[in-house]
């Protein structure tokens, strides 16, 4: 299932066979993929690779081997890493702030951090606009709540325009409302730039990405569009009055029925498969299904 | 500017258009300009009259540059030092999260160099304010160390993948941290007199141990580079100093020197491997766990 980085047109990333070890554990097994402009979602379990992923793309750690053109230009050198962190946003698994500073403050530190020279302070402001934290810039962030903290972190990721925008789970720990409203925020970051949002929610790639990936044991299982992932699993779901013995995953729906995945038996009453069922089923396919996270 | 004359004693006076206009466009000048102004802060009218006379990108603008100065970060304590010492603003806001300039480390090596001073005195049928000398150039080993690095710095993922050089930002919080405790130490060496210039021997060893640390920090990360130097160091004292008087050779002149070619290895070995701060590989792993701990 995994699709060989051969798209034509100008991709923003274009990896090829990504390889990286921790030691004797493998985190990315040849990973070949491209990006393009849009929103694409990195789907995968626990371990599989995706931060370790992300931290490449972002030039916070190099691969062991493979080749990466990130924006036209190589990370393994010191002039290309210089060149793709002058077009990059990037939103860190667990982005760490100074909690003495305001949310302004924090956000002009990075500024600062990104060389941004010419109207600094007018940057910080659009950005924390665009992030809807206006009336929170004079807040110090360790009174801002989580939901509020991780839209600091977006406006720290967007300053200065960047082409490229990796965004590592940040919904995660959000309530409803605010991953609503993230989602939202991130689909409008993905206008005209390309974004690579890591995730664990299927909703988030289903609502915001045009493309998606999954990355499971360290090699991608899976790239292409939402819809395509979903057609994975057509004619291997189900529902059913009880649970279907032999099923690779099984679940009471709200309507009391149960919605089965896996091969299915000759009278199933087949409905249209999601995204997650897609996902399930690949993962499944990995022999991932059933151990723990 | 008009000459129109209007009765300025009388309540129902009010701005000519002309000068409203002129007023508005900023081309007004005084003493006219001083008296449109007193008259608009008490008069609706002309206030009212005014905003149809200024271009609406203007008050926009106008209101935003407000806003921006209202809404300008004021410097904390530390930041506020700086500027005042002449450092560029963005450069005091990069060493204003550095931990080596909080108040709780500078007091911790106060407290330090206090308890070495007073240890010398006490030893003072020696020659060499031994216990200081041994102490101090530790401080800003330790102060180095917990500067910057994946355990430290909550935000140091971001910092490595940003434009600035890693490098740059390390060196910038090792100047800052190398002012703090020299010039505390300094201040500790000007308690002991009596040992006359030999107790300013904790510098050589200060610098070359900080910058052997961050020679080794490519490679070990910061915590580790920082504990093998002051181990080393440990040892070294331990080797030389001799057990009745408590004198050392490393505090001799021809110690120094050896402290000081040591630096200058050390600085060199330092430029050699700056290009391995440029990522978090080698710096240890990535910040995880430590961030959740800040918050």
């Amino acid at each position: 299932m995994t699709t060989s980085p051969t798209q034509a047109g100008t991709a923003t990333v274009r990896a090829d066979e990504l390889s990286l070890r921790f030691g004797r554990k493998t985190a990315l097994d040849a990973v070949s993929f491209v990006l393009h402009d849009g929103v694409t979602g990195l789907l995968g379990p626990n371990g599989a690779g995706k931060t370790t992923l992300l931290r490449i793309l972002a030039t916070a750690i190099p691969a062991d081997s493979g080749q990466l053109r990130t924006l036209g230009a190589d990370p393994h050198t010191a002039a290309g890493r210089l060149a793709v962190r002058r077009r990059l946003g990037y939103l860190p698994q667990n982005p760490g702030f100074h909690p003495h500073f305001t949310a302004f403050e924090f956000v002009d530190y990075i500024a600062i951090l990104k060389e941004i020279t010419h109207a600094r302070h007018e940057e910080v402001r659009r950005v924390l606009h665009a992030v809807g934290l206006d009336g929170e810039r004079g807040t110090r962030i360790r009174a801002l709540s989580g939901g509020m903290r991780q839209r600091v972190a977006l406006a720290a990721a967007i300053l200065g325009e960047p082409a490229l925008v990796i965004l590592d789970e940040p919904t995660v720990g959000l309530d409803p409302e605010q991953r609503l409203r993230f989602r939202e925020l991130i689909a409008n970051t993905g206008e005209g730039r390309t974004v690579l949002l890591s995730t664990h929610q299927t909703e988030d790639v289903m609502t915001v990405c045009q493309q998606v990936i999954v990355l499971d044991q360290g090699r991608v299982r899976f790239q292409g569009e939402p819809a395509a992932l979903a057609a994975v699993a057509r004619g291997r779901v189900w529902t059913s009055a009880t649970r279907a013995p032999g099923a690779l995953a099984a679940w009471r729906t709200g309507a009391g029925t149960y919605h089965n995945i896996g091969d299915p038996p000759p009278d199933a009453d087949l409905i249209d498969p999601s995204i997650e069922d897609g996902y399930l089923t690949l993962i499944d396919a990995a022999g991932t299904v059933g151990q723990p996270a | 500017m008009t000459t129109e004359q209007a009765p300025r004693s009388a309540g129902d006076w009010h701005v000519p258009d002309d000068d409203l206009r002129s007023y508005a466009s900023g081309a007004a000048a005084p003493p006219w300009l001083w008296s449109t102004e007193a008259h608009l802060a008490a008069c609706q009218a002309c206030r009212a009259r005014l905003a149809d006379c200024v271009d609406p990108a203007a008050v926009t603008a106008g209101w935003e540059r407000l806003d921006a100065r209202l809404d300008a970060p004021k410097p904390g304590p530390v930041e506020a030092v700086l500027v005042r010492l002449g450092l560029p603003a963005h450069t005091a806001r990069l060493l204003a999260c550095t931990p080596g300039l909080r108040k709780s480390w500078l007091a911790a090596v106060a407290f330090t160099l206090a308890v070495a001073t007073a240890a010398a005195h006490v030893a003072q049928s020696t020659t060499v304010p031994t216990p200081l000398l041994a102490i101090a150039p530790l401080l800003p080993l330790i102060g180095v160390a917990i500067s910057f690095g994946p355990h430290v710095d909550p935000s140091y993922e971001l910092a490595v993948v940003a434009p600035l050089h890693t490098f740059r930002l390390l060196l910038l919080r090792c100047a800052a941290v190398l002012s703090t405790t020299t010039l505390l130490s300094a201040v500790a060496s000007l308690a002991l007199p009596e040992y006359g210039p030999v107790v300013l021997g904790w510098l050589a060893p200060s610098l070359a141990l900080t910058l052997l640390s961050l020679a080794l920090t490519p490679r070990l990360g910061p915590v580790k580079a920082a504990l093998v130097v002051g181990l080393g160091w440990a040892a070294l004292l331990a080797a030389t100093v001799r057990v009745p008087t408590g004198e050392s050779a490393l505090f001799t002149a021809p110690g120094q020197a050896g402290l000081a070619c040591t630096a200058i290895v050390a600085a060199l070995a330092v430029w050699r491997v700056r290009s391995g701060f440029d990522t978090a590989r080698r710096l240890g792993r990535p910040v995880g766990q430590a961030n959740r701990r800040m918050l």
